[in-house]
């Protein structure tokens, strides 16, 4: 990729020469990308290209085949750092949301806190009611994450991400698995999110949205980065065939 | 069942030799007394070996020992003054105690032969013994061998009865079964799939006299003499003393009384009813039942330790780990658990020299086969958990540990839970495999009823509503606890 760094923000995260094989099947095939601080990154492209197995890669859910991947100025393929350290900078959300069925909503988000030590339970269930206060779900806290419906469950997961404070966000795919009515309320929290600041990374397949919030656009295709830009430029006049072909398919 | 050649009896021995076991781990049995007494045994006290259920010479009756071996040697002992310590310890462990003379003297329903002569002094023989053949009672067809012709009898495998039925076999042209236990053959004939059965004639007299359902026809075939036993060259006043009592007896009419009192009367404390052998069984069932359920509720604990153990080594990423916690599953599912049993209690004992509590025995048996079973439980519930929770407790920063004890495991566990009761039961019905080794559990103790009074069918039922009565409350309990601990 070249664009990149036009704007002088530090690097959060910098990607060299990111590999990732299952077995004998490579799906990413040298990945390079730099991320700055606050900065809103999209990454598009169709399915099978490796998206989600990099966004995966950025916090270790992965184990990275070769290259780097430096988060926060940890470098996560060094062994010798502690990988549950680095992920507690790094929130992420998942397309299927992945809350705790056996805790109630504030537990959910209590968990990490408390577990880590960063908090005491009382200190922790208050910060988790401010966060349910910023997805506007305050009154559910001592709710199961079953009766809740899907934006309501992704809408606590993302609280559940901010429990720790990171300093980057992750999604993979957090409106894919919504009803089309539900979409909406979860995209707000993610635009509230990156209008204070956050560093953020989605895999998203709402161009709209992506076109909406992404400082950058990033379209991926079979294992490597096919092309990167600004939103209007990606969108608009789009460089690579590859990144036409699929526009011309999902617009 | 035969004495003569040592051989017959093969799970009773088991059970016999199981029973010594148990009571060497009870306390080291005491060196025998008064070994080199010549001059009388007014006062003295003797240890006198017997065999463990050997009806009507020694069984239990409401927990006591008792038969015609107990009634004539106490009997004796009072006459002549002097005191016995009886101990139970097995047929063929009494002999051997009698050679170490860790006993002073055997009472075992043992017949006097000319090998046995070699090693011990026997005393004038005190039962004359024989072969008889019993039919049903409602039988009216068979009055004597000859009506036999085309017909199965049973014999106990390898008794004299065996060999004096087949020796007769083509004489009169009937066919010989061999079954392991007299309860069996006399249940056989008694539902028909066999006429007749051989027996020795004091234990069929025996089952007669407790109306077992049979009734004989034939006189009996004169065999071998039973004799009080000591070891060769001691104790000759314990033995002078033992005829002399022996023949007074039989002088003054108590010989008669005590034989008539086992071999004639046929109503003699017979539970006459099905409430009465309910009520007198009782107390032996209920001290089965507490071992089984003391047995079974030890080995769960261990079993699920086991289990938990080798069901998380089952998801472990390492191979070896992973290949260790299989094979002890692959051994201990593809076994019978009855193999591992008398691995435990006869052949450990005998590759390591050391002997093992039957206790330990059995709760090692049931615990490694019920472990193997809920490591594949633990090992399919953790893995019934979605991947997906695990992902986002460690996206957290939480580690591999902590997350599973937080998030994994406990939605494991909820799914565990129906599994892990039903091995519950199936160990606690398991558990009953052990009266194989003489754990004396709840079936076995039915065993000892029906060995001694016949009733089989009777027992078994009663046997039958008291495992069905602890399996449904047990299942109750645990539901309970499932709703209450899993909501």
């Amino acid at each position: 990729m070249s664009a990149s760094t036009v704007e002088a923000k530090p690097a959060k995260i910098t990607v060299n020469g990111l590999r990732k094989s299952f077995g004998s099947n490579e799906v990413l095939k040298g990945i390079d990308v730099e991320i700055g601080e606050g900065e809103v990154v999209c990454i598009i492209g169709p399915s099978g290209s490796g998206k989600s197995t990099l966004l995966r890669c950025l916090n270790k859910l992965e184990e990275i085949s070769a290259g780097h991947v430096v988060v926060d100025g940890f470098d996560v393929t060094d062994p010798k750092v502690d990988i549950n350290e680095v992920r507690r900078h790094v929130g992420m959300v998942f397309q299927h949301f992945n809350l705790f069925p056996h805790m109630s909503v504030a537990e959910n988000i209590m968990l990490a806190p408390v577990e880590l030590k960063k908090a005491t339970k009382a200190e922790a269930r208050e910060q988790a009611l401010k966060l349910l206060d910023r997805v506007g779900l305050r009154e559910k806290a001592d709710a199961r994450p079953a009766s809740l419906s899907g934006g309501q469950k992704q809408r606590v997961a993302i609280a559940r991400a901010l429990a720790m404070s990171p300093g980057i966000m992750l999604f993979d795919e957090a409106t894919s698995a919504l009803d089309p009515e539900m979409v909406g309320e979860v995209l707000q929290v993610i635009r509230d999110l990156a209008a204070e600041g956050m560093t953020m990374v989605l895999v998203t397949h709402e161009m709209g949205f992506a076109k909406e919030i992404g400082d950058r656009v990033v379209f991926m295709a079979d294992g490597v980065v096919c092309e990167s830009g600004k939103p209007e430029d990606l969108f608009g006049n789009p460089q690579q065939e590859r990144t036409k072909e699929f526009l011309s398919k999902v617009l | 069942m035969s004495k003569m050649t040592g051989g017959p009896r093969g799970w009773l021995k088991v059970v016999t030799a199981a029973l010594f076991g148990f009571m060497l781990l009870l306390g080291p049995v005491s060196p025998a007394f008064a070994q080199q007494s010549d001059s009388g045994v007014a006062g003295k006290k003797f240890v006198i070996g017997t065999d463990t259920t050997f009806a009507p010479f020694e069984f239990r009756k409401n927990g006591e020992l008792t038969g015609i071996d107990m009634d004539l040697i106490r009997a004796i002992a009072k006459s002549e003054g002097f005191e016995v310590e009886i101990r139970s310890l097995g047929f063929n462990a009494a002999l051997q105690a009698l050679t170490s003379n860790q006993v002073d003297g055997v009472i075992a329903g043992m017949s006097i032969t000319d090998e046995r002569k070699k090693v011990y002094d026997f005393s004038e023989p005190y039962f004359e013994s024989g072969i008889q053949m019993a039919i049903a009672k409602g039988n009216t067809d068979i009055k004597g061998y000859e009506d036999l012709r085309g017909k199965t009898v049973v014999a106990k495998t390898g008794s004299e009865g065996e060999t004096y039925a087949k020796s007769i076999a083509e004489q009169y042209g009937f066919t010989v079964k061999s079954l392991d236990q007299s309860a069996t053959m006399y249940e056989s004939v008694k539902a028909g799939s066999a006429v007749a059965v051989f027996d020795d004639y004091p234990v069929l007299a025996y089952g007669v006299a407790q109306n077992n359902g049979l009734k004989t026809v034939t006189e009996k075939v004169p065999g071998g003499s039973y004799g009080f036993a000591v070891n060769k060259g001691k104790n000759t006043a314990l033995l002078g003393a033992f005829n002399d009592g022996l023949a007074k007896m039989k002088a003054n009419g108590e010989y008669d009384k005590l034989l008539n009192t086992y071999l004639a009367d046929p109503t003699a404390e017979v539970p006459s009813n099905f409430w009465d052998l309910l009520v007198k069984s009782f107390p032996a069932l209920m001290k089965g039942l507490g071992n089984t359920l003391l047995v079974t509720g030890i080995s769960f604990v261990v079993a699920m330790a086991l289990g938990l153990l080798a069901g998380f080594m089952k998801i472990s990423s390492n191979i070896v780990v992973r290949g260790i916690a299989t094979t002890f599953v692959n051994i201990f599912r593809g076994t019978p658990l009855l193999l591992w049993a008398f691995m435990f209690y006869f052949g450990l004992p005998q590759l390591t020299g050391v002997e093992i509590s039957i206790w330990v025995a059995g709760v090692l048996t049931l615990s490694l086969n019920s472990g193997a079973y809920i490591a594949e439980i633990v090992r399919g519930g953790i893995q019934s958990v979605d991947p997906g929770q695990l992902e986002a407790s460690r996206s957290l920063g939480l580690g591999y540990g902590k997350s599973m004890q937080k998030v994994v495991v406990p939605q494991a566990f909820k799914m565990m839970t129906p599994s892990l009761i039903n091995q519950l039961i199936i160990m606690l019905k398991d558990s009953s495999l052990l009266l194989a080794i003489g754990f004396g559990e709840l079936l076995y103790q039915g065993q000892q009823i029906y060995a001694a009074n016949f009733r089989v069918t009777e027992t078994l039922i009663i046997v039958g509503l008291i495992y069905f009565v602890a399996i449904m409350a047990l299942t109750k309990l645990a539901n309970y606890a499932d709703r209450k601990f899993n909501k």
